[in-house]
């Protein structure tokens, strides 16, 4: 089946750059709204021409979007905000082998669509939650 | 009896290959296949006698109303009711907006409250959102267990004292049968009026409104072997007198002076418009074929192939299935989810197995949120469907799990 052909089942099932990141410049939670699979894409842009320094993912979603975030995330790390914009929905699905669906193709552009978002809105600058002396969190 | 090779035989789109695999159809609550005699009613009338109703006096018009009003008869025995008691609508959620705004409009008032329930499709739901918000009235909703039954029904009727309870006859989702004509009592005897959604049950229990004492039954011809595009709304008599028209125009009028107009009487009275002939013609088709096969036979047949499917899908490890427990208790509809496949992606699997289920939260969101999931599975069944239909489902299943190797 090509659509789950071993390299996409792979990032699947082991994806690349799931979890959260510390301090993301950018973030959006997006839904797939034919069926309310989530993805929460976070990323940290640094230096002059913004490039990615950290890129991670939560996502409560089909194979299909998971394994799309795995192989998107993996190509955004060290683009330049400019190069990530590119980025286009041709190649995303162009990493499916032609095997999609239309309506399994609004899966693997869910986290395209989340990137576009997020690089939309630029995210206020917040430390992470420090630990007092009991271990719990401010 | 059900003679299902038979039965097949009548569904033409059944013969037909997926992927090189024979059609394995079981997506039914979707929507059901036709028989080639409801397909022959509408080209039928359209190769023979198309013509608008009611209005012309030349042969051709006259067949056509003919038919139009013959099929109203037919719809009204199938359900007990009587032909000025049967309203044609677009469908099931046109039937239901048809009750709240030419019902709930006029006959409710600020502050009070509709009775719905968590296991609601979005067609019996967002409608009273809609409502709620033009008159400022109270959403309540009754709970759902785990096993899938109302909670605690009749009590909440009491406690809440809604004035209008809505509530699905057969769930969707969880196919669970609910207890219409106990709830409309209990209902009634508080002086709240009842409307029931019977688009899933329609299909598969023989039903007869003046039985269960609802005064607004809604359903749709397609889950019922009928084309697209045409509904049902039935409602007492004595409701439908007195509610004002939903939708103005041609068709529903006697009279017609500039500033003001003299409306027909029920049901026409909300039959505004042309409609749509051919679709009502196929519905019609679609009851004699439902007559002729037996509700009660059909209800017996669906009975035991949904045992038999949970059955067979209980003895799949890692397997959820949602709702009650035995057959007896619920319609031909079973949803489940696979440990760590999202529906999607079975479904996807499925289909090359030329295998039709659904995936996703079936117009049921909130009942997802209860059940604690996004999305789930669901196969749903016909009187076509057969056993074999289930093992391959089954085997395909095994067959996902080993391709998401879990």
């Amino acid at each position: 089946m090509d659509i789950y052909r071993d390299e996409i089942l792979d990032h699947a099932r082991h994806p690349r750059n799931r979890g959260k990141i510390s301090n993301p410049t950018h973030r959006s939670r997006t839904p797939n709204p034919l069926c309310g699979d989530m993805i929460d894409l976070m990323i940290r842009l640094e230096g002059k021409n913004s490039w990615v320094k950290e890129v991670g993912f939560e996502a409560n979603a089909c194979a299909v979007s998971v394994a799309a975030a795995s192989m998107l995330t993996e190509k955004m790390k060290g683009k330049t905000k400019k190069e990530l914009r590119r980025l286009r929905e041709e190649d995303v699905v162009s990493w499916f082998g032609g095997s999609l669906t239309p309506s399994r193709r609004e899966c693997a552009l869910l986290p395209l669509k989340a990137l576009q978002e997020a690089l939309a809105v630029r995210q206020a600058h917040r430390p992470e939650p420090s630990r007092g002396k009991g271990g719990e969190e401010k | 009896m059900i003679d299902v090779q038979r039965i097949r035989s009548d569904f033409p789109i059944l013969s037909q290959k997926v992927h090189g695999k024979p059609l394995v159809y079981l997506d039914n609550a979707a929507t059901s296949q036709k028989p080639a005699e409801v397909i022959e009613a509408i080209s039928t009338y359209y190769r023979e006698y198309n013509s608008n109703v009611h209005r012309g006096v030349h042969a051709l018009a006259e067949k056509a109303t003919q038919a139009y009003e013959d099929a109203r008869g037919k719809v009204a025995k199938f359900i007990g009711a009587s032909p000025s008691e049967i309203v044609f609508t677009r469908g099931t959620t046109e039937a239901i907006n048809l009750a709240a705004y030419a019902w709930g409009d006029q006959f409710l008032k600020s502050g009070d409250t509709i009775l719905l329930t968590l296991m609601e499709h979005h067609s019996n739901l967002v409608p009273w959102q809609l409502l709620a918000a033009r008159k400022k009235l109270n959403l309540e909703f009754m709970h759902v267990t785990k096993e899938g039954f109302l909670e605690e029904a009749e009590e909440t009727i009491r406690r809440v004292k809604p004035r209008l309870l809505a509530f699905t006859h057969v769930s969707n989702v969880l196919g669970t049968i609910n207890p219409v004509q106990n709830l409309d009592k209990v209902a009634h005897s508080i002086g709240a009026k009842v409307l029931v959604d019977g688009a899933q049950a329609v299909p598969q229990l023989p039903i007869n409104v003046a039985n269960l004492d609802c005064d607004f039954y809604a359903f749709s011809s397609h889950k019922m072997l009928g084309p697209t595009g045409v509904g049902v709304l039935y409602a007492k008599e004595e409701i439908l007198r007195r509610m004002p028209p939903f939708l103005g125009g041609g068709e529903m009028i006697k009279e017609v002076y500039l500033r003001e107009s003299k409306f027909k009487d029920p049901p026409h009275k909300f039959e505004a418009g042309t409609p749509h002939i051919a679709g009502v013609i196929g519905l019609g088709a679609a009851v004699d074929y439902l007559d002729q096969a037996g509700m009660g036979n059909v209800r017996a047949y669906e009975e035991e192939l949904t045992a038999y499917a949970l059955k067979r899908l209980g003895e799949l490890e890692g397997l959820t299935i949602y709702g009650p427990p035995s057959a007896a208790q619920r319609g031909g509809v079973v949803s489940f989810n696979v440990d760590k496949i999202h529906p999607h992606d079975l479904a996807t699997v499925l289909d090359e197995e030329g295998i039709a289920i659904r995936s996703g939260n079936h117009c049921a969101m909130p009942l997802h949120d209860r059940l604690g999931i996004v999305a789930s599975a669901r196969a749903s069944f016909a009187l076509y469907n057969t056993t074999s239909e289930v093992d391959v489902l089954v085997e395909a299943i095994e067959g996902a799990k080993k391709v998401f190797k879990v």
